[in-house]
């Protein structure tokens, strides 16, 4: 377990390496003066070229992204080139935020796409099983920014039960108050609707299979009751499970920018966008690598949590 | 400003000094309330004492915690805002040498962290902005508000309360272009280390509030300064927050929701809906104008002052007016036609469709030799309102007189850059119109930097090369006029040439619609891009 | 979006070569199939009124009228309302379907043939190409597809072509790995060593054994990404980095429709209720597809 351990995490080396190259690539292949976040729109040029200068601008490519690299590796993701406050502090605030919707969403998608797609898959054909099949299809269809929208049509603007957007009145931190937690209400919905219908679709296909094994079969022909079944059902359906979940909760991490924009929340996606518009590099790099680094750890950590539970895949 | 003037300014700064120590307890037992905003910004504008995101960080992050050496008077809704003694008590050109200006400085003034303001400090400040040697210099800064102390060749630390600053060529706009350049303090950069980006979260100016708290992209706390040195300013509010919500529904939202209590530029559509809620709506011109900036190289069509003409009589104004739910005022010009620079000029702007197909008839268009031109435009920006519907409307009345137009639509960073670089430069080839939202509020960026045959890029933002002797004969005339009637004057006569000239294409003039919860009360809605919040209160 | 990662490949059952009679299976199977066969039948309905906007559109969808600006759903003239600048929804709707579809189906192709021949040859040749091809694909599996597709088309800027380059790109990866799974098996099957041993050279081998059988799950597989990328697409555009206005596009539509949300609700929503549609049945259609291919993902 050890020795496999330590291959896994050998193996993410060059993996992280490649992520870094590519946020490097992807802000250099970008159009458009990264100075423009910070320059004034009549700022003269030289003002220009020594801000430049200071930003590191001017140093042939590979140069700067070996200081990048240097600078990454001890933590330092630079400065934001709109505001000069560094990167990582600006990150850490929207990663928690984006953090409370993700938990939220993954609990209440992964605790309803599980339940549902056991119950389909042990009573596969039943009523129970169509139901999960249609939430299902529906999770992996819908548009969830559009989604989003149409709830706070539904809630906030013809009901006025819930707030429609932002974490909290008056740009408050998060808290754990009713109206903090009226606030998440719509987004963490909205949210867990994908990873309910995956997971629920994997839980079922899962579930189903184990149970036509012969061995199963056989169990539950001999009248075994329902307890020897389930944990034989359980544990084959864990390693399967907990790798779907795992992904999920990457996507819901990395995947929140639709959300976060249809309900102004301030969390990474917020971050990504305003990167992205004001052209501010360092940050859109921080924000991009910091979710592309977390996603290959939860990699490491979904093949780890799966080789405990699956002794067969440490040898793969 | 002549010294008649300067006299009365310093009768009325006395006068002020007065005021203050009799109304100082009065405005302490009245405070009450917590104002929360909802701005357009997407971040707290940079609270260092250069704020960016243009003049909404000016109102918000500037304005309201710092002064300049001449502030705007924000305390009328019913007329064009005009500059005042700020930190400067009064001013004055040399009657002989133009160039050299004395500043006599606010005595007993003091910084948010107790420091006092003098010379020295505003000596300090500059050397941040334009002395690239001095230790405290800020690249940044200066690329934000540093250009507008352009015309300044160096300043001189005469005693504690006097400074004298020497202009490159004789400049009568000084005192405006001085009302950006805000002070903050020497000894609280000391204090947290020499270190901008700590300052700015600790800043400290000497402004009518004070920065109490701080979250990048979520809030901004700030507390009133009971010290302020206008005891008529003190802001009567506990606590003012500042939210950023760029996005235009989210502040509808917010303010429906109760989740802030005033909020900048709601979406035109839901202010029938706000106003059924009980919310009020305020709204006032102020100096702006959303115009098509007109390229003047060879190859441009708008080198002929018919079809220029033309263009500024295709407009259907009121429609346009209507997609923005009544809330713009329709160009007549560069300025509002009741500014005091607006002039008198013959050419009336306005809707008549018939004179305009007449125009490019006798400019030699017709059905069968149409103009195609191609027009910069942003999808979003501070100050440019609408801008995606409200160019496609205007894609459809300029069709109407044979000139047809095809946008190239980039964000306003990229815009900007476009703006900057000229229309000679390659990236703009095939453009003749850039779409950029323009603040009127000085004579220099309201008309010079447009018209002045220099200020082409690299120089300038003379986007379009245009060049008149004459223009730059009345620009001159403008900047060696140190009355301010003479100055008015003349600036009239140029606003007037250049809507005779119809230089640009003038749609509308914002009205920076604003909405509120009935609880804020005493809002001023200055004609101005700036507010004084100091008598608002919240119940 | 989360499909890609979801339906991650996982080992493929290949078949020999199929008889002649295979295909006609597959229709039969198809036909009996009454879901399946609903979808395909309301996607060709959203195809052609796609391709024959142009004669369906009661008016044109980019003539803007102030006066008639966000009508609700049922006023004369204007069947499904009109948008924040007064023009037809429906006409709108209409055209709209051109831009989502292709933004939905030509990344997805794209990446087919780019992914799949990066597959094949990784999974043919195998040893250091192998290497270096499927190394660089778990570099692009280290981002969640939104992250990526959001990334690289926010450092491209916004406009049709480089969101579909984007989208192409964040494609790429889960279709090389399964060519590559698929055609590693195949080629470790008895009917190639077969092949090899009689002398045929590699790209005979892959042209008519390997393609034959690898092309299917492929295909069957990229039929699944289709559903996916037309919400991502929307998706860019929604935010403001796919096609730029005033071009109907759907994701488009829903964005600049959402400043209506307090004055025509249900016609701002009805963009995305035709992006929901034609991914719902994308989806069930893949599904049938894959049942009657007996394609097992």
């Amino acid at each position: 377990m050890f020795a496999y351990i330590l291959r896994r995490i050998l193996y993410i080396v060059p993996i992280a390496l490649g992520v870094t190259l590519l946020v490097f690539a992807l802000v250099h292949i970008a159009p458009g003066d990264p100075l423009n976040a910070v320059v004034g729109p009549d700022a003269p040029a030289e003002v220009v070229e020594s801000l430049r200068r200071a930003y590191g601008f001017d140093r042939p490519l590979p140069v700067q992204y070996l200081i990048y690299l240097g600078n990454v590796l001890t933590g330092d993701l630079g400065q934001s080139v709109a505001t000069g406050r560094p990167v990582v502090a600006d990150l850490g605030r929207a990663l928690g935020n984006t953090l409370i919707l993700s938990v939220g969403a993954a609990i209440v998608g992964f605790t309803s796409g599980i339940l549902l797609g056991a119950l389909a898959g042990w009573h596969r054909g039943g009523l129970t099983d169509r139901l999960a099949t249609l939430v299902t299809v529906i999770g992996v269809s819908v548009p969830h920014y559009w989604l989003g929208m149409v709830l706070v049509i539904v809630m906030a603007v013809e009901l006025n039960l819930l707030p429609a957007m932002g974490m909290a009145p008056g740009g408050e931190g998060w808290g754990f108050t009713t109206t903090h937690l009226k606030h998440a209400v719509l987004p963490v919905i909205t949210m867990s609707v994908i990873p309910m219908g995956i997971v629920a679709r994997s839980v079922r296909a899962t579930v189903a299979e184990v149970l036509q094994q012969e061995f199963v079969q056989a169990l539950r022909a001999k009248g075994l009751g329902r307890g020897p079944v389930l944990r034989h059902v359980v544990r084959n359906v864990a390693p399967t499970i907990v790798s779907v979940l795992g992904l999920q909760f990457g996507y819901l991490l990395g995947g929140s920018i639709l959300i976060e924009t249809v309900f102004s929340w301030p969390g990474t996606g917020f971050l990504l966008n305003e990167a992205i518009f004001k052209r501010d590099i360092p940050l859109l790099q921080g924000t991009i690598l910091m979710l592309g680094l977390f996603f290959v750890l939860l990699n490491l950590l979904v093949d780890i949590a799966q080789a405990a539970l699956d002794p067969r895949m440490r040898r793969s | 400003m002549t010294l008649r003037f300067t006299r009365r300014l310093v009768l009325a700064g006395a006068a002020a000094v007065a005021l203050s120590s009799a109304l100082l307890p009065a405005a302490d037992a009245r405070a009450q309330g917590v104002l929360r905003i909802g701005m357009t910004a997407a971040d707290i504008p940079l609270t260092n004492g250069s704020p960016d995101n243009g003049f909404e960080g000016f109102r918000f992050s500037g304005y309201t915690m710092y002064d300049g050496l001449v502030n705007w008077d924000l305390t009328a809704a019913d007329k064009p805002s005009v500059i005042k003694p700020g930190l400067a008590l009064s001013w004055e050109a040399n009657p002989q040498d133009t160039t050299k200006w004395t500043f006599k400085l606010r005595p007993g003034v003091k910084f948010h962290d107790g420091s006092a303001f003098d010379a020295k400090a505003v000596a300090w400040n500059f050397d941040k902005l334009l002395n690239k040697d001095a230790p405290h210099f800020d690249a940044r800064q200066a690329s934000l508000v540093g250009f507008r102390a352009a015309s300044v060749a160096s300043y001189r630390v005469v005693d504690d309360l006097t400074i004298e600053f020497t202009t490159k060529a004789p400049d009568s706009f000084l005192p405006y272009q001085l009302s950006f350049i805000l002070m903050a303090s020497p000894a609280q950069y000391e204090a947290v280390g020499k270190d901008w980006s700590k300052f700015a979260a600790q800043p400290s100016g000497t402004g009518p509030f004070k920065l109490t708290s701080l979250v990048p992209r979520e809030r901004a706390e700030l507390a009133p300064n009971k010290a302020y040195w206008d005891a008529a300013r003190v802001p009567k509010l506990d606590k003012l927050i500042l939210i950023p919500m760029p996005e235009a529904n989210t502040r509808t939202a917010a303010l429906l929701s109760g989740q802030v209590d005033l909020v900048e530029a709601p979406p035109p559509d839901t202010i029938d809906r706000l106003k059924s809620s009980g919310m009020t709506i305020t709204s006032n011109p102020y100096p702006h104008v959303w115009p098509y900036h007109l390229s003047r190289l060879p190859d441009s069509p708008w080198n002929d002052v018919r079809v220029r003409k033309a263009a500024n009589l295709a407009i259907d104004r009121e429609g346009l007016g209507e997609l923005l739910g009544g809330f713009a005022v329709p160009a007549k010009g560069h300025v509002v036609a009741d500014s005091a620079w607006f002039g008198k000029p013959s050419f009336d702007i306005k809707y008549d469709l018939e004179a305009a197909k007449k125009l490019m008839a006798e400019a030699g268009y017709g059905p069968d030799k149409r103009i195609k031109t191609k027009a910069i435009i942003s999808p979003s920006g501070s100050g440019q309102m609408l801008p995606l519907p409200m160019n496609e409307f205007i894609q459809q009345n300029l069709a109407e007189i044979g000139i047809d137009l095809e946008f190239e639509v980039m964000e306003i960073t990229s815009l900007i850059n476009r703006w900057r670089a000229g229309a000679k430069a390659e990236q703009n080839a095939g453009a003749s119109i850039i779409n950029f939202s323009y603040a009127t509020v000085d004579p220099f960026n309201a008309f010079v930097r447009f018209v002045k045959s220099d200020l082409h890029a690299p120089n300038g933002v003379n986007w379009g090369f245009y060049a008149d002797p004459a223009m730059d004969a009345l620009v001159s005339k403008a900047q060696n006029a140190f009355d301010p009637q003479a100055q008015a004057e003349i600036l009239g006569q140029l606003h007037a040439k250049m809507v005779d000239d119809a230089l640009f294409l003038w749609v509308v003039h914002d009205v920076a619609p604003r909405a509120m919860s009935p609880k804020v009360k005493g809002f001023v809605q200055a004609r101005n891009w700036f507010l004084d919040l100091s008598g608002v209160t919240v119940q | 979006m989360d499909a890609t990662a979801a339906s991650s490949p996982a080992p493929a059952r290949p078949r020999p070569v199929r008889s002649p009679g295979y295909w006609t299976m597959v229709g039969r199977r198809l036909r009996r199939d009454p879901v399946t066969m609903a979808c395909l039948a309301v996607l060709l309905l959203i195809v052609l009124s796609a391709v024959f906007a142009d004669l369906l559109a009661p008016a044109d969808p980019y003539k803007a009228s102030m006066i008639r600006r966000l009508r609700p759903i049922g006023t004369p003239n204007y069947p499904l309302g009109s948008d924040e600048l007064g023009r037809d929804m429906l006409s709108r709707l209409l055209h709209g379907g051109r831009m989502s579809l292709v933004m939905g189906i030509l990344p997805v192709l794209n990446a087919l043939i780019i992914g799949g021949l990066l597959g094949i040859a990784a999974g043919f040749f195998g040893g250091r190409l192998n290497m270096a091809i499927m190394r660089t694909i778990d570099v692009l599996y280290a981002f969640p597809s939104v992250l990526l597709a959001v990334a690289i088309s926010g450092a491209l800027g916004s406009g049709l072509t480089n969101a579909i380059v984007a989208l192409t790109i964040v494609f790429i990866p889960p279709l090389a790995r399964i060519a590559e799974t698929v055609t590693t098996q195949v080629r470790g099957m008895d009917f190639v060593d077969a092949a090899r041993a009689s002398g045929a050279g590699s790209l005979t081998i892959i042209r008519v054994h390997l393609l034959p059988n690898v092309l299917g799950p492929i295909f069957v597989y990229a039929s699944g990404l289709v559903s996916v990328c037309i919400i991502l697409a929307s998706g860019l555009s929604f935010l403001g980095l796919g096609v730029e206005p005033p071009q109907a596009e759907w994701g488009l539509m829903l964005n600049t429709l959402r400043q209506a949300i307090y004055v025509q609700p249900w016609v701002a929503v009805l963009p995305g209720l035709l992006i929901f549609v034609t991914s719902i049945c994308c989806n069930l259609a893949s599904d049938g597809l894959r049942t009657a291919m007996e394609v097992k993902l």
